[in-house]
């Protein structure tokens, strides 16, 4: 297991108070560091210093981080992107704001990739010794970590290639055209266990789809929704099912309109359990599972 | 109480002081084409056709250029109408989404008498 998980995305916003107020007192995220113009926030539950940047200026993702187990990964990791193809150079200690030495990597969707494997350790709120289970004084909607992310890619077989190459990924679903069809239409992949960490879904490179968040269960989706509601988030699908990975979801939008999800729920993946492969025939059904209708926004609507 | 005209079809609903292209169009009952409601997407683009907007938050230049502002183009999500305008839609109709709401919010008669 070379990448332990998504550690952070970077995202532009158009209003940097506006995106406080919605990560911080809407989300939960604590700051944990300040520059000109960019905000660092990590999840209560998280250790490593920030999980989130957000940065004034613009909307859209400006770059994500995955953490490596080990420092050694750094090396075969970057072996890897040579051997693939695609661009790759040495970041050191201090270009990101407390992450240590790694590379910078360019995936063939133009999206710009950090692999580290030192980030400062803040610890997490409750602590690692006879911890109580969630903080006592809860902000908004309080939310525990990062989990995964969904980009765009012009070409998502090429790009499944490149993380499954180069990370030592593994498709958890897939959509494709036909059922024994090399094309993808998408593509969910896992670095461990996780039900994904990255998925990637046919449209302009360098696009972001969304971004999403651990939600403990539904009951806590519920109660999402109602703290959107009074603080007048732009909610895009209000609690439902996804088909794929079985995961539970509300999708909305920041101030900026970059999309946010709490997602709950999903499997538990393994690189030997087989692929689930939806066909383009059941994709309403995959992507919402109760509706069974691809809304217009799943597809045309990302920054 | 100033008037927003959509064209093609010609509706006419009231905008409350603040209120945004959209959000005028909502509590009168009608949708359009719309996605984050955030302007940062694009999708809601509609062109100006009569009138003037200005907006109460930033929006980026990415996703609409200042050439576009000066051709005549407008987030519907958060454009705000300054006095009476006039709209055109993109390859679309309004939906009436409620009778009830529209009925609520009268429409105001035309000026243009026949």
């Amino acid at each position: 297991m070379a990448i332990l998980r998504l550690g952070y995305v970077q995202v532009r916003v158009t209003d940097l108070a506006e995106a406080k107020k919605h990560y911080v007192e809407t989300l939960g995220l604590k700051v944990t560091a300040e520059e000109p113009g960019k905000l660092y926030l990590k999840g209560w539950d998280e250790w490593d210093h920030h999980s989130v940047v957000l940065q004034e200026g613009g909307v859209g993702i400006e770059k994500l981080g995955f953490k490596t187990h080990k420092n050694e990964d750094l090396d075969v990791i970057e072996k890897n992107v040579q051997t693939f193809g695609a661009s790759v150079e040495r970041m050191s200690k201090g270009e990101s704001l407390e992450i240590g030495d790694g590379i910078r990597i360019t995936s063939p969707s133009g999206h710009t990739i950090e692999v580290y494997n030192e980030i400062t350790f803040l610890g997490s709120e409750t602590g690692y010794i006879n911890p109580y289970p969630f903080p006592r004084h809860e902000v908004g909607i309080s939310l525990p970590a990062l989990d995964h992310m969904l980009i765009m890619a012009e070409d998502v077989a090429l790009n499944e290639k490149f993380f499954m190459d180069v990370f030592g990924m593994y498709p958890v679903e897939q959509i494709r055209p036909e059922l024994d069809s090399p094309g993808r239409i998408a593509t969910w992949l896992s670095a461990g266990q996780k039900n994904h960490d990255i998925a990637i879904v046919a449209g302009r490179d360098k696009g972001l789809h969304h971004f999403a968040f651990q939600s403990e269960n539904w009951d806590k989706l519920l109660r999402a929704a109602d703290i959107f509601a009074m603080d007048d988030v732009s909610i895009d699908v209000t609690p439902t099912r996804h088909g794929i990975t079985r995961g539970q979801t509300i999708y909305f939008f920041d101030p900026a309109g970059n999309r946010n999800e709490t997602f709950s729920g999903g499997y538990r993946a393994y690189p030997d359990r087989p692929t689930v492969i939806w066909t383009p025939d059941q994709l309403g059904r995959g992507i919402f599972s109760h509706t069974r209708e691809l809304n217009a926004a799943f597809t045309e609507v990302y920054t | 109480m100033p008037v927003l005209t959509v064209l093609p079809d010609n509706e006419r609903v009231r905008v409350k002081p603040d209120e945004t292209i959209l959000g005028a169009l909502s509590a009168s009952g009608y949708g359009c084409r719309v996605g984050c409601r955030r302007g940062g997407c694009g999708v809601c683009k509609v062109d100006l056709r009569d009138g003037s907007v200005h907006y109460a938050v930033a929006v980026s230049e990415e996703i609409l250029t200042a050439e576009e502002v000066a051709a005549g183009t407008a987030l519907a999500c958060r454009a705000i109408p300054e006095g009476d305008v006039t709209i055109e839609l993109r390859n679309e109709h309004l939906l009436l989404r409620s009778a009830l709401l529209r009925s609520l919010r009268t429409v105001p008669a035309t000026t243009t008498k026949e």
